[in-house]
């Protein structure tokens, strides 16, 4: 159905009644917290609006934040596509949402220090052997470590979701590397830049103490003996595609931003090769995986990491941040356990939702989803930025019945979920020269430290930019968002 | 301050450097030929020859006639010539990549907007017709970079590697400048013994180095060789001369290496006797075979990037 709108910028404004959207009630009518802001970039024409998209753009662009891509003749810089329009969460909402991320944050870091040690968890038989014994992303190198201030995923990136009955659904932990915090930056920037007249009307709160709470966080874990510790990010290099946030983070840490070749171990300290020679290095922010960063110990040719870097990660002389082997919590079939886990650890009920989740592992459950294809989702359990996903209701006959080879073959590979209806938002669409509805979802930042808990109020809302779409990541032509926290009226 | 980071630092600073001397000698010259009074001096082959020297590009003695749209897209735009001005830009903006926590936003961002400049910037229309705009812009782009390296980074040992940078540049363009223009003075020669001293070449060589006022103002008359040679070899108030870029590379080594009894091998140590030495040289020591001081200076300004690279640079 159209919506009722004066405004030419909203006037092919198509709302689709099955969808939540986040703007119009189901009546099509404004919702209060939107109203303002509604009423601002309607009195825009279209062109005023080409005319900020463009500015938008090019505050990106002359500030480098880019990523290369390659045709056949050179490489070019492209920018990820932000949205002009902002999304907006009312404190209550935010409330729950950020108490739900700390709540699972915690949850899997009890998780994961368990997992390395006694497997308490396994015993009483809450979640399955097998599903660690299958699981790649465990690291038996880092069995009975104990990591400094016990904490292994500093950082954790929660992906939700809003379905059509208006919930907020977890539909991934990322406690790996989570990247894209300084999107969230950058869009505030940009939309600042473009629009600075829509902040006066509306009580926001910043995104830009992300990176003092995230080097108060990475000291506090410092090894132990040490007073002032040194810390540095470590990045693959300039050529890998989040090298922006890696330079952005360390700028702003105002730390050293090192690569694997700056750094070497002698007698299980790690150095960086400064003008005046070794310097310790006491916590290392990695954003490089885990398997390239020592050859010694894992992938023997990786030329990203540090040889002996390991070692000195046993002998207690350096932290690594995110802990190594954090990764086989973020699989998404220990995700599945998540209310148990949350439960067994922290004897509480889960804040936010998981997706109901077949494990095809399992084998009654193989069998429903077998049956059931074009109702779901179904998902490789440990590849991330949205590859191997299918759909089942966008597929074919001939296509359902290869998925359903490929989840017979490996099992324990494969989960399937319910297809969800993502929420929709207003969202600028260059081709048509107006605003038109986007599925989106929001991912949150969460940091563990020693005694110390930070969740950064805002967070990356992704769009999905091609119509119907359901995939949000930037690896699959997504957008984003600038994401706006209220704060509480006194 | 890691050993890689300060090497890409310091060749950003280079890089930027030298890129604002190729536009601005091209422009110069170019420009300045127009209405020169001598015919060799008007001559277009005698300027494309020139900005070839200057660019270390010489063509074959063989080669009688140098196409002058070839010449000016091979130091503008021409990617397979390492002293182009795009290349010049993309290696500056790739080490300012690679420093980027480091360095201020404002410095980032400035140099960012120069690049897109220079690889967006349409190369036929540069060699047809926008000599004077895009050469312009460069030489304000590298002012502009300059003032954001100056007015928002700390003044620590950061600074100091980018101004390492940019001055040994500065050096070893002045020079190679001088001896370019030294050159096209020597051609000058004719039946008149005066000619050379007398040579129209001194003002374009002032021009080139930006400090053809400053010389007026001091000297109150037209440039000759030796007044020409004494204001940009020996002048400590001249921004565009040898001394005062020297006594700046002493002063920022000095940041870096603040150890009064220096050793006697260290990079410190060098340029601090190349800069007292050439504080009590006298012009007319120079005087004596220009071409030969100019040479064995440019080679000591080389051996100091390589001490430096020795003493810095080495991961």
């Amino acid at each position: 159905m159209k919506i009722k709108s004066k405004h030419p910028i909203f006037s092919d404004y198509e709302k689709d009644p099955k969808l939540f959207d986040e703007i119009f009630d189901e009546e099509g009518k404004v919702k209060k917290i939107y109203k303002k802001l509604f009423e601002i970039y309607g009195n825009h024409s279209i062109e005023d609006f080409e005319a900020l998209n463009k500015k938008a753009k090019a505050s990106f662009f002359n500030q480098g934040i880019t990523f290369q891509v390659y045709d056949e003749h050179q490489q070019k810089e492209k920018i990820f596509p932000f949205d002009l329009f902002p999304r907006i969460i009312h404190p209550d909402e935010w409330e729950i949402i950020e108490k739900g991320a700390l709540q699972r944050s915690r949850a899997l870091n009890l998780f994961l220090y368990d997992i390395y040690h006694d497997k308490k968890i396994l015993k009483d038989g809450i979640v399955p052997m097998d599903l660690l014994a299958s699981s790649k992303n465990y690291l038996h190198q880092m069995m009975n470590i104990d990591p400094p201030g016990g904490i292994y995923n500093h950082i954790s990136g929660t992906d939700l979701i809003k379905h059509s009955d208006g919930k907020y659904y977890v539909l991934e932990d990322n406690i790996r590397c989570p990247s894209g915090v300084s999107y969230v930056i950058c869009n505030r920037t940009a939309l600042k830049r473009a629009l600075f007249g829509v902040f006066d009307h509306y009580s926001t709160h910043t995104v830009t103490n992300y990176a003092e709470n995230l080097l108060e966080i990475i000291e506090s874990v410092k090894p132990q003996g040490v007073d002032q510790p040194n810390c540095v990010v470590l990045t693959p290099g300039m050529f890998n595609s989040a090298y922006y946030e890696h330079s952005y983070l360390a700028k702003a840490m105002g730390v050293q931003l090192v690569e694997g070749r700056d750094l070497y171990v002698d007698n299980n300290f790690v150095y960086m090769k400064t003008i005046r020679g070794p310097e310790k290095v006491d916590v290392i922010y990695r954003r490089v995986d885990d398997l390239f960063l020592d050859p010694f110990v894992f992938h023997p040719d990786s030329a990203l990491g540090v040889p002996g870097l390991f070692s000195a990660y046993q002998h207690g002389n350096v932290n690594i941040v995110n802990a190594p082997g954090t990764g086989v919590a973020d699989d998404k079939a220990v995700y599945t356990y998540m209310p148990e886990i949350i439960d067994y650890y922290l004897g509480e009920e889960p804040i936010l939702n998981n997706v109901k989740t077949y494990r095809c592992g399992n084998p009654d459950e193989l069998k429903y989803v077998l049956e059931h294809i074009p109702e779901l989702v179904i998902k490789p359990v440990d590849e991330a930025g949205g590859y191997g996903i299918s759909i089942g209701n966008r597929l074919s006959k001939k296509e359902i019945e290869a998925v359903k080879e490929q989840i017979k073959a490996d099992p324990r590979k494969y989960i399937a979920q319910p297809i969800l209806s993502l929420s929709v938002h207003a969202t600028y669409i260059e081709d048509s020269g107006s605003f038109e509805q986007r599925h989106i979802d929001l991912r949150t930042f969460s940091l563990l430290g020693k005694d110390k808990e930070f969740v950064l109020k805002g967070g990356l809302t992704r769009v999905a930019l091609q119509k119907g779409n359901l995939v949000v990541n930037s690896s699959q032509g997504g957008g984003s968002k600038d994401t706006w926290v209220l704060k509480k009226s006194k | 301050m890691l050993a890689r980071v300060a090497n890409n630092l310091f060749w950003m600073g280079r890089y930027i450097e030298r890129s604002e001397h190729t536009a601005r000698y091209t422009n110069v010259n170019y420009f300045s030929s127009l209405d020169a009074p001598r015919q060799l001096s008007q001559s277009r082959q005698f300027v494309l020859r020139s900005i070839r020297f200057m660019t270390g590009d010489m063509p074959d003695e063989s080669v009688k006639s140098l196409d002058e749209k070839e010449t000016l897209f091979n130091l503008s735009f021409n990617q397979d010539k390492n002293y182009s001005i795009i290349n010049n830009v993309r290696a500056a903006r790739e080490n300012a990549n690679s420093a980027r926590d480091l360095i201020s936003t404002e410095l980032y961002e400035a140099l960012n907007k120069f690049y897109h400049y220079v690889t967006n910037y349409p190369s036929e229309v540069f060699v047809s017709k926008s000599l004077y705009e895009f050469t312009v812009y460069v030489t304000e782009m590298s002012a502009i970079l300059r003032s954001k390296i100056h007015g928002t980074l700390l003044h620590d040992e950061i600074y100091a590697i980018i101004m390492l940078g940019i001055n040994i540049e500065r050096v070893t363009q002045l020079v190679r400048i001088i001896n370019a223009k030294y050159n096209d003075a020597k051609k000058t020669e004719s039946d008149n013994p005066r000619a050379m001293e007398n040579s129209y070449e001194w003002t374009t060589l002032l021009k080139c180095c930006e400090c053809y006022d400053m010389h007026r103002r001091l000297n109150r008359k037209t440039p000759h060789q030796l007044s020409t040679l004494k204001f940009l070899l020996l002048n400590p108030n001249n921004p565009r001369s040898v001394m005062n870029s020297l006594d700046k590379i002493y002063d920022h080594i000095r940041l870096l290496d603040p150890d009064d009894d220096p050793d006697h091998e260290s990079t410190r140590f060098v340029i601090g006797k190349l800069r007292s030495t050439l504080e009590f040289t006298h012009i007319s020591e120079i005087g004596i075979d220009t071409e030969g001081y100019i040479e064995n200076l440019l080679k000591k300004i080389s051996d100091i990037s390589h001490l430096m690279e020795e003493e810095y640079f080495n991961y």
